[in-house]
């Protein structure tokens, strides 16, 4: 019988019975891995970043009818210091991207980021002078969620992509998936180029692009029309 | 692709077209013509002031004044007992661009007379100044403020001319320029540094400011302050 064997009284049970009925061991064995997942995992404390509409999904998510406390998820942590998950539901300015960086910041290790919707993934259809274009410019993001906004299924879908990721962690490599470089605390989480890159115009706006004076805009050289993108040419 | 198609595309490579300086603005009548009591109660008593006046969408009377005389114009509209346009609706700005005045718009209500005046004060883009009416109106403080972060229109005599909605050290120029590019003059990478190293607690008055560090005691280590003073990556 090899283990029960060697444990204190030769394995039999106590007298109060066992987990598993009279006569059963009192304990369980498993990995210390698969033991701190398991309650990661089932208890992720969503902190709730809503700025337009994929946030009113987001509440449908939260609500009877598609209830993520099925999950383990039913305690929206209004404060950082108490959530694993920034879920950003919807579009974000450049003057709200300081709070969202602070709040990422704030958030205890370890924790996980989720964007929700088109707007917040990449800017959507504001593709315009006040916009972030794209959250992960500004954080690091795990999941991203299509649509616009997506349905609940959609975030409940994400969430558990999610779970599936810190199934596969190991507690071994914590400081290789989680290290944090405190001097990069609010900047950019991308550098230059990939910013330039990620956001480069797409579609109409490379003509949205120049003055309606005529001039040519910063940045921009007078005989290219369009800027090149460097992750795609 | 159909021929037609092709020749849109061809229109939209072009770009957005500058506003035609030489297209004639619309027809202004004289104060006398009106049908509105107040419009021609201003023109019997301002003369040359009142530019000119029409009638649009049904029955919305819009006069076009002088904006050197717009505070004297304005305050009598509101305390003249039989003007009386005690409620402020609306203040706004209109660019036509072509190098046309930018156009500052005062929608008014009075409650008394049940009437509704719109007032238009042509401004020479490079004259963009006129008198507040912040003193009169309470409402027209944070609208001249929009006015002035969208056109640059300068009020004198405003209580507190800072940006409203874009960040308070935003220098890209106003963005709602017909002269102004849609994306902005900056490029992504330096919008996204920017924005990150704002400084969030410039959003919140002094008086809130306060109150929090008295809530917070021992205020915890700013994170966000660390990478402003570094100056970026």
């Amino acid at each position: 019988m090899g283990l029960m064997d060697k444990l204190p009284g030769g394995g039999s049970a106590p007298t109060s019975g066992g987990i598993f009925g009279q006569g059963s061991p009192t304990f369980l064995t498993s990995k210390i891995d698969a033991i701190v997942n398991w309650g990661r995992l089932n208890s992720l404390w969503p902190m709730p970043f809503g700025t337009a509409c994929c946030a009113i999904e987001m509440m449908a998510s939260a609500a009877s009818n598609y209830d993520i406390a099925r999950f383990g998820m039913e305690r929206m942590s209004f404060s950082p210091r108490q959530a694993d998950v920034l879920i950003c539901a919807g579009r974000v300015p450049y003057k709200l991207a300081p709070v969202l960086r602070r709040i990422w910041d704030q958030m205890p290790q370890p924790k996980w980021c989720i964007s929700m919707g088109a707007c917040a993934s990449s800017g959507g259809v504001f593709d315009v002078y006040s916009m972030v274009q794209g959250i992960d410019t500004i954080v690091p993001v795990d999941v991203y969620i299509p649509g616009c906004p997506p349905r609940p299924e959609g975030l409940i879908y994400g969430l558990m992509m999610i779970q599936e990721k810190i199934r596969e962690e190991s507690l071994s490599k914590h400081f290789e998936h989680r290290s944090e470089d405190p001097l990069l605390v609010a900047q950019p989480k991308a550098n230059e180029e990939e910013i330039v890159g990620l956001t480069g115009p797409f579609g109409n706006s490379t003509r949205q692009e120049r003055l309606s004076s005529g001039a040519v805009p910063r940045g921009e050289t007078p005989e290219g029309k369009t800027r090149r993108n460097p992750i795609y040419d | 692709m159909t021929d037609h198609t092709l020749g849109a595309l061809d229109a939209i490579d072009d770009g957005p077209l500058p506003s035609d300086p030489q297209r004639a603005p619309a027809p202004r009548f004289p104060a006398a013509e009106s049908d509105h009591p107040s419009i021609v109660a201003l023109g019997a008593r301002f003369g040359d002031a009142i530019l000119g006046q029409r009638e649009t969408a049904g029955d919305q009377h819009v006069a076009w004044i002088d904006p050197s005389k717009s505070l004297e114009i304005l305050t009598w509209l509101k305390d003249d007992p039989d003007q009386w346009y005690d409620m402020m609706s609306d203040v706004t700005g209109v660019d036509y661009g072509g190098g046309r005045p930018i156009e500052v718009v005062y929608q008014m209500y009075s409650t008394r007379h049940k009437h509704a005046l719109r007032l238009r004060c042509p401004l020479p883009v490079d004259q963009l100044e006129i008198d507040s009416v912040a003193p009169l109106w309470h409402c027209a403080d944070w609208l001249e403020r929009e006015v002035y972060d969208m056109f640059g229109v300068t009020f004198r005599g405003h209580p507190d001319l800072r940006r409203i909605l874009m960040p308070l050290d935003y220098e890209e120029g106003f963005p709602l320029r017909k002269d102004f590019p849609l994306r902005g003059h900056f490029s992504r990478a330096e919008q996204t540094r920017r924005a990150l190293n704002q400084d969030v607690d410039r959003f919140y008055s002094e008086e809130i400011l306060a109150q929090n560090r008295e809530i917070q005691g021992a205020a915890e280590p700013e994170l966000g302050k660390r990478g402003a003073k570094d100056g970026g990556s």
